[in-house]
C-alpha cells in the first residue's frame, strides 16, 4: 500500500550483465517499502560504461517500465548506482587552527576545515561523485564531532570519488531518456557495503568486494568509516574469456562451463576426471578435463583478488580488518571463492547475505547493489537537502506535476 | 594543509552540475510515451483548474449582479408539458391537478420532493418519480396500487362512501377505474377502519385475503364471480376467512392451508352436491379443517331446474352483477 505522503523512488543499477530496478515508497524520508522490481538483460554497456546509448536506453527503460507496472505507481526520482573502471578516488585532508580565544571548536571552524579538505581541484572534465568524510582529528585524537571541544588544531580528510563527466553523464542521460531525474548518485560498492555489513563490522574493519560481470567494486571500512573505494574493470567476463581461450570453446559455452564447473580453488586431483561440454549428446559435444577448468578459473579468481589487494595498497592491513572479507555479486556465487579470498587476504571470507528485513525474492546477490543504494541513500539523504515530505492538495500536486514535466 | 581562509572557495564541479535534460530525439519510445502521458496529465489538470477558476469567476459575478440566478444554478424555461408514465389508470389531467404547479414556474425552480409528496398523498399512487427533462418538460413516472376489495365507510358528513383496498391493506379513493371492474370486487366485512390524518390505517391481514382472492380469480373464476362478501371477523382469532356468495352460501377458508387446494375442494363439493338427486342448496362449507369438509345443506331443495348448483349461477357466461350494498 502506497500512502499519499510517500515518495516513489527507483534504485537503478545499469550493470554490464543486467539492469536491476527496485521501486520503493519512502515515507517520512526514512521508512522504505519495496513495491516493484524490474530486471532486464543489459545491452550497450561494457565494464560499467555506456558504449551504445540506444541499446542501453532500451534495456534500462524496459526494466524501469516493468518495475513501474509492478509497483502500480509512477516513479518520481531515481537513485542511480554508479560503477565502472572510469571511476577513481583520492584522499585529501586539511587542517585549521581553532580561532576562538578559549580554543573551543565552533561550527565555523568545522565548516572551514571541511571546505578546505574538499577544495582540491579535479583534472579538467571530471566530476565529483562522492565526498566521504573520515573522522575529525582534534590535536591528533579522533573525535566524531569536535564542536564545543577544546583544542588547537582541527584536521579532517575526505575520500573523494570522481569520474569523467562525459561517462557519468551518459549514465544519467540513459535514465533521463525515460523522463526521469537522477536525484542521487551512489557508488555501487558503497551500496553493497552498506547492505551487507553491519555497523559493528564496519567498526571492526571490513572489506566488501562486489564481483560483477564486467567490473569489480570494492570498499574498505575502518573504524566505521569508508577508507578506500575502488573499481576494477576485471570481473566474471574475464573468467569466461580465459575459459573460452584455454579450453577452445565459444564464449557461450565457456560461460556455461563456468557456471557448472568453475571454482575459486582447485579441488580436483584426478587428471582423468572429465566433464561433457554440452552434456546433451549433440554433435560436437566433447569431454573437457575438469582439472583444467578449475585451474583456469581459480587462477583468474586469484589474480583478480590479488589485483584488489594491490590496489588497496598500504590502506589494507589484516589487523585492521577484523570482520574479514565479504564477497558479493554474480561471480561471488562461484564455489570456493571464499577460500580463494582467505588465501589472498589472510582473513576469513564469506559470501554477503542480505539482512533479514529483505524479502526472500530480493536476497539474490543481483539485488545487493540496488538494495544497498536505497540503504545508503536513506542514510545520507539529509546531506543533500532532499525535498520535504510530499504535501497533498491540488496546488501542491499541480506544482509537483509541472515541476516533473 | 593550510589555514582556513575567510571565504573558502567552492569545491570542484559536482555530478549535480551535469545537465540532466535529454533531447526528445535521444529519448526512447517508452520515454517519449511517458513524457506525453505526463504532459497529458498536466494538461488535464490545467484544464480542470481553469474550468474551476472560470466557475468561481461566474459564481462571484452572479453573486454580485444576479443572486437569484445562483438559486436556480442553471437557466431553464417554464414548464410547458407534464408527461405521465404509469402502470395504472391515472390520467395526465389528474396528475396535473394533483401537482398543482404554480404558474409560471421554471423547470429548475420546481421543488421535486414536495411535488412527489403531493402525489404520494393519494393512496392509489404507490411510487412516484419526478424528473426534469430540459428545457421545459416534467416527466412523472408512477406505479399504482391495484384494488383487491372494496369497503364502505362514512365520510365527514356521515354519508356512505365506497373505498378500495389494495393488496398491502391501503384504503383509498379509487380514481379513473372501470366501473364494471370495481363492481366485480367483493366487499370487505368484519374490519374496523381507523382514521388518520392522511386517511385510514392499512387493513391488517390483507396479504392473506389478497392471496385467496387472486388464487380464486385465476384458478376458479366461476366461483370468484359469485363471491359477494369477504369477512375478516375470524381472521385474527382463528386464521379463517369467511366468504359469502350471492346464493347465500358461506365458505370458510383457512389461511394456514393452501388456497388452491381449498378452492378445489369447494369446487368438488359444489359439483357433488349438484349431482345428487335431491340437489340440496349448500348453506355452508368449512374448508379450514384438514382431512374433512363439513357442509350444511338446506333441508328442502328449492324449486329449480335439475343440475343447477345450489347458490351458484348455472352458466359461466351468464354472470350476475354483484349487488351494491
Amino acid at each position: 500500500m502506497i500512502s499519499n505522503s510517500s515518495r516513489i523512488v527507483a534504485a537503478v543499477e545499469i550493470g554490464t550483465g543486467k539492469i536491476a530496478v527496485l521501486v520503493g515508497a519512502i515515507t517520512r524520508g526514512r521508512s522504505l517499502n519495496i513495491v516493484g522490481v524490474g530486471v532486464a538483460p543489459s545491452r550497450g554497456v561494457m565494464k560499467g560504461e555506456v558504449i551504445d546509448y540506444k541499446a542501453a536506453c532500451e534495456a534500462t527503460h524496459h526494466a524501469l517500465e516493468m518495475a513501474e507496472k509492478r509497483a502500480g505507481a509512477r516513479i518520481e526520482e531515481v537513485w542511480l548506482a554508479q560503477t565502472g573502471g572510469h571511476l577513481d578516488g583520492f584522499y585529501n585532508e586539511a587542517s585549521v587552527n581553532v580561532k576562538s580565544a578559549d580554543n573551543t571548536v565552533t561550527a565555523l571552524d568545522i565548516a572551514s576545515v571541511c571546505a578546505l579538505a574538499k577544495e582540491k581541484e579535479l583534472p579538467p572534465g571530471r566530476s565529483r561523485i562522492h565526498e566521504i568524510r573520515r573522522p575529525f582529528r582534534l590535536d591528533g585524537r579522533a573525535v566524531p564531532d569536535p564542536e564545543h571541544l577544546s583544542g588547537r588544531r582541527l584536521e579532517v580528510g575526505y575520500w573523494i570519488v570522481h569520474g569523467p563527466e562525459s561517462k557519468v553523464s551518459d549514465n544519467i542521460h540513459v535514465v533521463g531518456g525515460y523522463h526521469l531525474e537522477v536525484r542521487e548518485l551512489v557508488l555501487a560498492s558503497l551500496g553493497s557495503g552498506a547492505l551487507l555489513t553491519t555497523a559493528d563490522e564496519r567498526a571492526q574493519g571490513a572489506l566488501v568486494i562486489d564481483i560483477g560481470k564486467g567490473v569489480t567494486d570494492y570498499v574498505l571500512y575502518r573504524d566505521g568509516h569508508v577508507l578506500v573505494t575502488g573499481t576494477l574493470p576485471v570481473a566474471g567476463d574475464h573468467l569466461t574469456n580465459d575459459l573460452s581461450i584455454g579450453l577452445r570453446v565459444t564464449p557461450a559455452q565457456a560461460e556455461m562451463i563456468k557456471l557448472r564447473h568453475g571454482r575459486g580453488v582447485v579441488v580436483t586431483r584426478d587428471k582423468a576426471d572429465k566433464v561433457w561440454l554440452n552434456g546433451d549428446a549433440s554433435f560436437g559435444d566433447r569431454q573437457l578435463p575438469k582439472l583444467a577448468i578449475e585451474t583456469i578459473a581459480a587462477a583468474r579468481v586469484g589474480e583478480l583478488l590479488e589485483v584488489v589487494r594491490q590496489k588497496l595498497g598500504p590502506a589494507f592491513s589484516p589487523e585492521h580488518c577484523g570482520a574479514g572479507v565479504v564477497l558479493t555479486g554474480g561471480t561471488a556465487k562461484l564455489p570456493g571463492i571464499e577460500e580463494a579470498a582467505t588465501r589472498v587476504f589472510g582473513l576469513p571470507a564469506r559470501r554477503g547475505e542480505a539482512p533479514s528485513w529483505v524479502k526472500d525474492e530480493l536476497k539474490d546477490p543481483m539485488f545487493s547493489t540496488v538494495l544497498g543504494v536505497f540503504q545508503f541513500g536513506l542514510r545520507t539523504a539529509h546531506e543533500h537537502a532532499l525535498p520535504p515530505r510530499r504535501k497533498t492538495g491540488l496546488l501542491s500536486n499541480l506544482t509537483r506535476i509541472f515541476a516533473s514535466t | 594543509m593550510s589555514n582556513a581562509p575567510e571565504n573558502p572557495p567552492p569545491p570542484g564541479r559536482s555530478w549535480r552540475n551535469i545537465r540532466q535534460e535529454v533531447q526528445p530525439v535521444a529519448m526512447s519510445r517508452r520515454g517519449r510515451r511517458r513524457r506525453q502521458l505526463a504532459w497529458l496529465k498536466a494538461g488535464v489538470l490545467l484544464t480542470l483548474a481553469a474550468a474551476g477558476g472560470w466557475g468561481v469567476h461566474l459564481a462571484v459575478h452572479a453573486w454580485g449582479h444576479d443572486r437569484a440566478a445562483l438559486a436556480t444554478a442553471v437557466h431553464s424555461d417554464p414548464v410547458r408539458e407534464v408527461v405521465l408514465i404509469t402502470d395504472g389508470v391515472l390520467t395526465r389531467a389528474w396528475v396535473t391537478a394533483a401537482l398543482a404547479l404554480p404558474r409560471p414556474s421554471s423547470l429548475m425552480a420546481l421543488d421535486l420532493p414536495t411535488l412527489r409528496n403531493r402525489l404520494l398523498a393519494h393512496g392509489q399512487v404507490r411510487v412516484a418519480v419526478l424528473t426534469r427533462k430540459f428545457p421545459d418538460t416534467l416527466v412523472v413516472t408512477l406505479q399504482e396500487r391495484t384494488p383487491v376489495a372494496r369497503v364502505q365507510a362514512a365520510d365527514g358528513a356521515g354519508q356512505p362512501r365506497q373505498l378500495l383496498v389494495a393488496r398491502d391493506g391501503v384504503v383509498y379513493d379509487g380514481v379513473s377505474y372501470d366501473r364494471q371492474m370495481v363492481a366485480g370486487l367483493p366487499w370487505l366485512d368484519g374490519i374496523r377502519l381507523v382514521r388518520t390524518a392522511a386517511g385510514f390505517e392499512p387493513v391488517a391481514g390483507m396479504e392473506d385475503v389478497s392471496a385467496l382472492l387472486t388464487t380464486a380469480q385465476l384458478q376458479a373464476p366461476h366461483l370468484y364471480r359469485e363471491w359477494l362478501i369477504v369477512s375478516l371477523t375470524r381472521l385474527a382469532a382463528a386464521d379463517e376467512i369467511v366468504v359469502r356468495s350471492q346464493g347465500g352460501m358461506e365458505a370458510v377458508f383457512s389461511r394456514r392451508r393452501d388456497y388452491f387446494k381449498q378452492l378445489a375442494q369447494l369446487d368438488y363439493v359444489i359439483d357433488r352436491t349438484r349431482e345428487t338427486p335431491a340437489a340440496p342448496a349448500l348453506l355452508s362449507v368449512n374448508l379450514a379443517l384438514d382431512g374433512q369438509v363439513p357442509i350444511r345443506v338446506q333441508e328442502e331443495a328449492p324449486d329449480r331446474a335439475p343440475g343447477v348448483g345450489p347458490g351458484f349461477s348455472h352458466s359461466n357466461s351468464q354472470r350476475k352483477a354483484k349487488r351494491d350494498l
